[in-house]
């Protein structure tokens, strides 16, 4: 037990430094960088996000055929995976981590990419969105995450496994969090595409399934941030005053993703 | 009624296997072979499915196993020497199993006959796995890849290096030139490359060196010619792939989209005559390749190809006679549009170069179409159709002309498990006779393909 801990924590101190890592310095964005960046995402990202990034590329109807997720619509504007407030618009930082990152099982990483291209891909993204006010906007305010005060221990876990049930996370994502659920009412959810969508998809036990990151400051973020466009909910409200729950909570999802549920 | 009885058989599990696969079951994210694993995604990223590339993989691909527009090395699961892991391994590994568990073949005349050639009997055997191959292939470092296909045929015992190159990628500016340097198959970049269709090679039936049944394969791609012999006096059989489409030829080929994604060239030069290593016509084969593609958005791809591969004293048509030079010329293209997959290829062999005293035998012109539409039914199920003609050359005395039509199911239980089941017929049966490309009926196959 003492070495799963000691594992977990590793994870935590990674998952710090790779948030850190995609706080890099962006330039304003020129015609110039808008223009490399067009080159880049023409090589690349049009497969699967089409010419307007309409998310209708060539290839992109493979990736999960007749389930979600399909690839982003950049021309909406909306993403999943931010590090802002339900609702709110997404940073710019949340692209570029994207882009780093990828999506696990979706989207392969960009991070041999130099980190100039990556910012400008992400200038030439944000042209796609037709109604693109952002720099209109105050600054957007993103969830700080910083550094958790709640110690990873047995009744952490205990506590999150209770938090898990409490917020009801089992209706969708099973008992034991693999996605089982028997009557499997959940079979009927749909994404903002109308695209059928399934727990499974949010399997808590495959790594893979973290699509918007495994690490813990990323579980965090999901929870606090919700993914739009899907059935999973900001947890924001509900943890407001009690964000130690959350802290909990993730530390008892990363207990279920070493192999050895609860 | 017994000549029914496969194809009732094949109906009643192409209904189960729809009806299974019409429970909704959604895919799973899942990496499975090398360079799925290596990158984390589903192998549905590259694939349309496995074998055949959708237009992202196609650009990784041609991009020597390197994200599309990036020179990243595959920079992803790098490490030093010293820090590499078993998971790091499996990065550059996979392997492949797959054959027929069940076979079926049916024939017009049964032997003993005393004017049947060989021994064409109907027939029902087991055999799986038929072929093994385990892959290892990847970055090296920036713009430089390496793939080997290690295949060892069951049946036939023969294990081979099937193919084995590396490749220099982007040599000038992006995408201006990849170098391929090895043994590889010339048509992997066309619109219709030879080693990705669904409907997998079936080998022939031959009895004490009688050819019973005609193999069950890409007519278009195949030698076309009967009575060719390669140089050192091996006859080449008329239904094997050749040349531009061959599967393995050892050479140089450099590839590259200058212009943009809309063009793509390849030009090549190699040994020929089907030899590994050396090359003792001296002269050798050369090949060009152009290719269009239109690949934006709407979910819709489409593309086409068309290439001449110019044979130099590359074969010959009796064991005393001088070389021949045999040339392919063709053209291929695919459309794709959300779950259809449509693609075909029509290709004319030549033959040139011939003894005068042979000419009035020996037809020096044969031509094969292969076209095929797969259509992914569920996430989990695709349904593909496939015709081939063959319009044979050769020595007038023996070639005979075929036309088959096969018929596949295959259900994914994940992306790399695949269970089909396929049935081809025979389009020239009624047409009589004795010899293979007559006689043969149908054939009723039941098999898996498997990835890890």
């Amino acid at each position: 037990m003492l070495l799963r801990f000691h594992f977990l924590t590793v994870i935590l101190v990674i998952g710090g430094l790779l948030v850190s890592n995609v706080h890099a310095i962006q330039t304003e964005p020129t015609p110039e960088i808008i223009a490399r960046g067009k080159i880049l995402y023409d090589r690349s990202c049009i497969f699967c996000h089409g010419v307007q990034g309409k998310g209708d590329g060539p290839a992109a109807f493979f990736g999960a055929s007749y389930w979600a997720p399909r690839a982003s619509d950049f021309t909406v504007g909306q993403y999943k995976f931010r590090s802002t407030a339900s609702g709110k618009s997404h940073t710019d930082e949340d692209l570029f981590r994207i882009i780093t990152n990828g999506v696990p099982g979706y989207m392969p990483p960009f991070v041999g990419w130099p980190e100039e291209d990556r910012w400008h891909v992400v200038s030439y993204v944000k042209t796609l969105h037709s109604t693109n006010s952002r720099h209109n906007e105050k600054p957007l305010e993103t969830f700080q995450i910083g550094t958790q005060n709640v110690p990873l221990t047995v009744e952490s876990i205990e506590q999150g496994r209770q938090v898990y049930f409490k917020f009801e996370c089992d209706a969708c994502h099973g008992h034991n969090a693999r996605g089982d659920v028997p009557d499997f009412e959940a079979q009927d959810l749909k994404d903002n595409l109308g695209m059928p969508i399934r727990p499974t998809d949010l399997d808590l036990t495959n790594p893979y399934s973290f699509k918007n990151g495994a690490a813990a400051h990323d579980i965090f973020g999901t929870l606090m941030t919700g993914l739009i466009g899907t059935p999973m909910p900001s947890y924001a409200d509900a943890f407001a005053q009690h964000e130690d729950d959350a802290w909990h909570l993730v530390h008892y999802i990363l207990s279920l993703s070493q192999g050895s549920g609860p | 009624m017994d000549q029914f009885r496969p194809l009732v058989l094949g109906s009643l599990v192409t209904v189960f296997a729809i009806a299974v696969s019409s429970f909704p079951s959604p895919p799973e994210a899942q990496a499975i072979p090398a360079y799925a694993r290596k990158y984390k995604v589903n192998c549905t990223v590259c694939h349309t499915r496995p074998p055949r590339l959708n237009t992202f993989g196609e650009r990784f691909l041609e991009n020597g196993y390197q994200m599309p527009g990036t020179e990243d090395g595959g920079i992803v699961g790098k490490k030093q020497l010293g820090d590499l892991t078993l998971d790091d391994v499996t990065n550059y590994l996979a392997f492949r199993l797959r054959g027929n568990f069940l076979r079926n073949f049916n024939f017009a005349r049964k032997s003993p006959g005393p004017d049947v050639p060989g021994n064409p009997e109907d027939r029902t055997d087991f055999g799986w796995p038929e072929t093994f191959q385990l892959f290892t292939g990847g970055t090296l470092t920036t713009n430089v890849g390496f793939f080997v296909d290690v295949t060892h045929d069951l049946p036939a015992g023969n294990t081979d290096i099937a193919r084995g190159y590396f490749s220099l990628n982007n040599l000038g500016f992006h995408n201006l030139a990849h170098l391929r340097i090895g043994k590889f198959d010339p048509s992997a970049y066309s619109s219709f490359p030879l080693l990705r269709q669904q409907l997998d090679f079936v080998r022939p039936d031959v009895n004490s060196g009688v050819l019973d049944r005609i193999p069950l394969a890409s007519n278009a791609f195949a030698a076309k010619f009967f009575g060719l012999f390669e140089r050192d006096g091996t006859p080449i059989a008329p239904f094997r792939a050749s040349l531009f489409h061959s599967p393995n030829e050892v050479g140089i080929d450099v590839h590259g989209r200058p212009f943009g994604d809309w063009f793509l060239y390849q030009v090549g030069i190699l040994n020929g005559a089907n030899e590994t290593f050396g090359d003792s016509n001296n002269p050798k084969d050369w090949y060009v390749m152009v290719r269009l593609d239109q690949a934006e958005s709407d979910l819709f791809s489409a593309n086409i190809s068309g290439f001449a591969y110019f044979g130099n004293n590359n074969a010959k048509v009796a064991l005393n006679n001088s070389d021949v030079s045999w040339s392919q010329y063709g053209v291929s293209a695919t459309v794709r549009y959300k779950m259809v997959d449509l693609y075909g290829a029509y290709v004319i062999d030549r033959v040139t170069d011939l003894p005068q005293a042979l000419a009035s035998g020996f037809d020096t012109t044969a031509s094969g179409v292969t076209v095929e539409a797969d259509v992914l039914a569920t996430d989990r199920l695709l349904l593909s159709i496939r015709y081939d003609h063959l319009d044979a050359g050769g020595f007038l005395a023996q070639r005979k002309s075929n036309s088959l039509l096969a018929l596949q199911a295959k259900y994914y239980l994940r992306t790399n498990i695949a269970l089909f089941i396929r049935d081809d017929f025979n389009l020239r049966k009624a047409e009589g006779g004795v010899s293979p490309a007559r006689n043969f009926r149908n054939a009723f196959l039941v098999g898996a393909d498997l990835i890890f």
